[in-house]
């Protein structure tokens, strides 16, 4: 566990509207001892990325404006950030959601009403070791 | 009874219509007609004279006998007559009784076709309804699942003493507020699998999938419901290799995520729940995977084995234990293996435990085509 130096720690982009989930998505994470950098919509995303370049990214997909799955394109035509592991994590789950965002190829899909903040961390450990 | 009156009108009619005229009648008749026109030319001709009485004996019994056969035969006729004209009677009332019919049917089929008519517009009109419900449940569930993912999120971060300890008082009311929080969100998954089943969207993505990877990933899922029920979850996971099977693997999810729900939520505290994984074709004729869940639960009534995939439809003694629930598990469980081509079947022991079978096909070639 490396919480304590900073450099070292691994970054986690959250890409979520809802401020409380958003607040809560952080808050355990950080506790994990990642790096967390949050972006409240879109728009604020596609900015964001083009100074950091995170280790993992956990997109919404109901966002205002500009929406996860273009968020997602944007993020796999980009160069720099292209590599970037992407968790879906959203309210919408059906067939089509997920197989749009699969093509699109995201790393996992969860539905955030069927999963904990817990099994949401277990899932960014197996994507990118700490 | 109809019918045997006009059967035996019938066989009179025959019997009069083949009746001989009596030979005795006719040769009387005929020797009594030569007889008077002999003595009655020998009388003209004067070669026999006064005969004039002696004549009246054989012309009144002629005239008799020629008056009793006409009597006999307008008997006849007069029979004859009235079998006929109750034989037209009936007929005319078959007649009738055809008549009325025919315009019984016609006004039927004008009826059919105006239901027709009503009914397809009905339909189109359902048709809309169904979509706009679809389009309501869909958007709902939504909405319902962001703020039930902040109270299930809350709750499971303040039990797990990440924002404070907490006393067992305090435990034991956080951990029934996050059960109920996700009971509620198990229902409304079930609505939407069932509006989306109904609503016949489910087209059906087979690819070739490794059931023993997707099963490890839903039983990760269920880690943290087993362990605050105290409840042991094992995957007894096959020593050989086993086939992929040719399946969707959303679909199979769900499947998997209502077997183990179920097992889960009947099976008591220190229980057990065993998944297990076989190839069905060492020991049947099937080209298929064998999936096992094993409970040691309350098992199912023999009187409701029939009923138990029903939809809406639930066990007495599940209702007993958890007065809210869908009843739907099992109806979209059994859909979704009806709709892979495989089986789904269970045994159990009231108070012991429930064994759920499904079998999926084999992934081949043929299917990868189909």
């Amino acid at each position: 566990m490396e919480k304590t130096s900073s450099e070292n720690k691994k970054t986690v982009l959250i890409v979520e509207d809802d401020e409380f989930l958003r607040s809560l998505t952080a808050k355990r994470i950080e506790k994990e001892g990642y790096g967390v950098e949050v972006a409240v919509d879109g728009e604020n995303a596609i900015t964001v990325l083009e100074t950091l370049k995170p280790d993992l990214i956990l997109l919404d997909l109901l966002l205002p404006g500009k929406d996860g799955f273009e968020v997602l394109k944007k993020i796999r035509s980009n160069e720099a950030v292209k590599a970037v592991p992407v968790i879906i994590f959203s309210n919408l789950g059906q067939k089509e959601d997920i197989e749009k965002a699969k093509s699109l190829g995201v790393d996992d899909f969860l539905i955030k009403a069927n999963f904990t903040l817990d099994d949401v961390v277990a899932k960014i450990n197996k994507l990118i070791a700490k | 009874m109809e019918n045997t009156d006009s059967q035996s009108s019938q066989s009179k009619l025959v019997e009069i219509s083949r009746l001989p005229v009596n030979p005795l009648i006719f040769w009387v008749v005929v020797t009594m007609t030569f007889i008077v026109a002999i003595v009655l030319i020998l009388n003209a001709t004067g070669v026999v004279v006064g005969v004039n009485w002696l004549l009246l004996v054989p012309v009144g019994a002629y005239l008799l006998i020629i008056g009793l056969f006409i009597a006999y035969l307008s008997k006849l006729y007069r029979e004859r007559n009235q079998l006929m004209l109750e034989r037209i009677r009936d007929e005319q009332v078959k007649l009738n009784e055809f008549k009325k019919l025919n315009q019984d049917l016609e006004n039927y089929a004008k009826q059919l076709f105006d239901k027709d008519f009503e009914l397809t517009l009905a339909n189109k009109r359902l048709q809309n309804l169904e979509h706009a419900k679809s389009k309501f449940v869909s958007v709902t569930t939504h909405q319902l699942r962001t703020p039930l993912a902040a109270i299930k999120w809350t709750f499971h971060m303040l039990l797990g003493g990440s924002l404070g300890k907490i006393t067992d008082e305090q435990q034991n009311f956080l951990q029934k507020g996050y059960d109920s929080t996700q009971r509620i969100i198990t229902i409304i998954n079930d609505l939407l699998n069932v509006d989306y089943i109904e609503a016949d969207k489910t087209d059906y993505n087979f690819l070739a999938v490794n059931l023993t990877e997707l099963i490890d990933s839903i039983i990760f899922e269920f880690a943290n419901q087993v362990e605050s029920k105290k409840i042991k979850l094992n995957f007894n996971k096959p020593s050989g290799p086993i086939p992929e099977v040719a399946a969707d693997p959303v679909k199979i999810s769900m499947l998997l995520e209502n077997l183990l729900d179920n097992a889960v939520k009947y099976t008591p505290a220190g229980g057990r729940v065993t998944v297990s994984l076989s190839d069905a074709r060492i020991n049947s004729a099937q080209s298929s995977v064998e999936v096992v869940i094993a409970d040691t639960g309350i098992g199912i009534l023999t009187a409701e084995r029939d009923k138990i995939f029903h939809r809406f439809f639930r066990g007495s003694n599940a209702i007993q234990l958890k007065p809210d629930g869908t009843g739907l598990g099992l109806f979209i469980a059994q859909d979704i293996v009806e709709k892979h081509g495989g089986q789904i079947w269970f045994e159990s022991q009231i108070g012991e435990g429930t064994n759920f079978h499904f079998t999926l096909p084999v992934f081949s070639a043929k299917t990868a085509v189909v």
